[in-house]
């Protein structure tokens, strides 16, 4: 899942992408409202993570262009304001969850799992298709009873095709979903990924749709 | 405890009682000197009416007279034999002389009266004391009236003292009423003229009690929302150094841990030094300081910093000028400009130290190469925790605004140029030079 982090002090900013990337999400981290415009414009995000006291353009005046253009991206905000007048502020402006400075990682980490659950539409923690189960919180995973041992882009990769099962994924949105700027992208890496995951899963667990991308058959 | 009620009350009765006093003593006086024509007269007529009487008969019978009227009647013949006497055992001199005089005698004063006839010499005699009588008696009929009114001023001044000072008491009521939380002004219609100057005075401190009050509310809210967010970077570099599954790993998450910890101590020590060179908060006396001294101490305390940043900081200028103020508030002042200096110019910059003196004031200026401060920004950075846009060094964002309260407390004025040939930022503070 790639995220974008908008936060413009450095060391929060380096711990949150610190700590996320190791939780398995794909983070890029920007540091004032008017790159987060421009990052939002150019790439897609599964989640948004909004600092509102940002540089040149503030978290909320962001957060109504988003919503007023139809942009329907989950947000979460971050903020050292507290108060109750505030987090109505920041919900009613179309924020989907509101976390107080100083917040846990891990906290952050699942707030972040249960709005991208919502988005995609599940109430189960834990993403099942077929015989396959899958849980975002600890990166665990299981086929037909069996754990199943995966790296973090494998998982990442698995997590994007199975959000919509169904839906057609080019290379490149696998690529979007599974690499951060300034990652090195290895040439061939989404087919070796898929690869591997097909031996893991069984051949047809994940479909190719020659000369458009891959897909999970709906269960 | 002093009470105007009472002061008042006290004042006013004494003066009628001094008015009481002087009026009678004034009616004495003047009952008094009547009094003494009267009675002299009447001496007089009794001595004129005497002497064509014949005494010769009257001898050895004396007559009865009335006790309020206490003549006493002495005839003489001319060969000095006594030929009348009313009262033999009164004590009067023998012979006074003639017309009016006044005797002392061991019964008291006497006016005597003596005429010649024919020989003859009769002498009237009164006690003063008859005069002295009567005229206290009008002194007292006039007192009188002061002494009965006594007690009824007393009670009208404490009523209408009471009643005038009542306002007073509703001041002092509504003054109890206010409490930090609310410090809203005094009502200041109907006051007698005497009480509004007073809560007008009061008004006026409790108008700026609420400034100041607001303003270190704000302050405080401020600092805990500013210090929110080196905690949050804490809490979550902890957390990273926790997770770190490998020594080198570790190592590196406490590296930042350490930073953090550097960057919130650096926030509470900043604060804590603006509270300190809070103009209220400042009452250390004024003394002689050499700017130039301070310069070189300041460049010197701060050499190593800048030496493990690669840069070149030194003092340029250094002219023995003197100002009056306060040593460690501007030891701070300079501290913190040549810090910030530090903390912005990138590594192989320059930064200049000068103190001299130009036109009537004192300057005291740090130049150097760092990224400079736009214009339009140049108001703003004064601000607390104003923090520019795109700053990666982690600052408190209160240097400036320390620097402003010393300079503001010092009268002094803070300048910020572009440096020479328009790169990096010169900063002269201004002290005026009587």
């Amino acid at each position: 899942m790639r995220l974008l982090l908008v936060e413009d002090d450095p060391m929060i900013g380096a711990s949150v992408q610190k700590g996320l990337r190791q939780d398995g999400f794909t983070v890029d981290w920007v540091r004032d409202g008017q790159a987060a415009e421009l990052a939002l414009g150019s790439e897609s995000y599964d989640l948004l993570l909004l600092d509102l006291g940002l540089p040149k353009k503030s978290g909320l005046d962001l957060l109504h262009t988003l919503r007023t253009r139809g942009n329907v991206i989950p947000v979460l905000i971050l903020t050292a304001r507290d108060a109750v007048a505030d987090r109505v502020k920041g919900l009613d402006s179309g924020a989907d969850d509101y976390l107080v400075k100083p917040f846990d990682l891990d906290e952050l980490a699942a707030r972040i799992r249960a709005l991208l659950r919502r988005r995609a539409g599940r109430a189960d923690p834990v993403i099942r298709h077929r015989e396959l189960v899958l849980n975002p919180a600890t990166h665990e995973a299981s086929f037909a009873g069996t754990p199943l041992v995966l790296s973090a882009r494998e998982f990442a990769l698995l997590e994007a095709l199975l959000d919509r099962p169904g839906a057609i994924l080019s290379r490149a949105q696998l690529e979007e979903r599974i690499y951060g700027w300034g990652e090195e992208i290895e040439s061939n890496a989404v087919e070796v990924y898929i690869h591997s995951l097909r031996r893991k899963l069984g051949a047809d667990f994940i479909k190719n749709v020659r000369g458009v991308g891959y897909r999970v058959p709906k269960g | 405890m002093t009470s105007i009620r009472r002061q008042l009350l006290f004042g006013l009765l004494v003066v009628v009682v001094i008015a009481g006093l002087v009026a009678a003593w004034g009616v004495y006086l003047r009952a008094h000197r009547e009094l003494d024509e009267l009675f002299d007269y009447h001496l007089k007529q009794m001595a004129l009416s005497l002497r064509d009487q014949s005494f010769e008969q009257l001898a050895g019978e004396p007559v009865e007279l009335t006790d309020a009227f206490d003549f006493v009647i002495q005839v003489w013949r001319p060969d000095g034999a006594r030929l009348y006497f009313s009262h033999p055992d009164a004590t009067l001199p023998n012979r006074a002389q003639l017309g009016y005089t006044t005797v002392a005698t061991n019964e008291g004063e006497w006016r005597v009266f003596s005429i010649q006839q024919r020989g003859l010499t009769v002498q009237v005699a009164q006690p003063m004391s008859i005069r002295n009588r009567l005229a206290a008696a009008a002194a007292l009929s006039t007192l009188a009236p002061f002494l009965f009114l006594l007690p009824a001023l007393g009670v009208l001044v404490w009523i209408t003292v009471g009643r005038g000072l009542k306002p007073l008491a509703a001041v002092a009521s509504a003054v109890k009423a206010r409490t930090p939380a609310a410090l809203h002004p005094l009502p200041e219609h109907s006051l007698p003229g005497e009480i509004q100057p007073l809560v007008a005075a009061l008004n006026d401190l409790l108008a700026r009690l609420e400034r100041a009050l607001t303003a270190q509310r704000e302050f405080v809210a401020d600092a805990a929302h500013q210090l929110r967010t080196p905690l949050t970077a804490l809490r979550l570099q902890v957390q990273l150094a926790e997770r770190a599954h490998d020594p080198e790993e570790r190592a590196a998450a406490f590296a930042t841990l350490h930073q953090g910890l550097g960057r919130a101590t650096h926030l509470v020590e900043q604060l804590l030094t603006l509270a300190r060179q809070e103009p209220e908060a400042v009452q250390r006396p004024p003394t002689e300081i050499d700017l130039a001294e301070l310069a070189r101490m300041v460049t010197a305390e701060c050499a190593p910093l800048a030496e493990t940043k690669g840069l070149d900081l030194g003092v340029t200028r250094a002219n023995a000028v003197t100002v009056r103020g306060d040593r460690e508030g501007l030891h701070t002042l300079l501290a913190n400009l040549v810090d910030n200096a530090v903390r912005y110019t990138p590594a192989g910059g320059r930064i200049d130290v000068s103190a001299y003196r130009e036109t009537g004031q004192a300057v005291l200026e740090v130049i150097d190469t760092g990224p400079g401060i736009p214009r339009e920004e140049r108001e703003r950075v004064f601000d607390r925790f104003y923090r520019r846009a795109g700053n990666e060094m982690p600052g408190s964002g209160l240097g400036l605004a320390i620097v402003k309260n010393v300079a503001d407390r010092h009268r002094a004025r803070i300048v910020l140029e572009d440096g020479p040939n328009g790169v990096g930022l010169a900063v002269r503070v201004l002290f005026p030079i009587p």
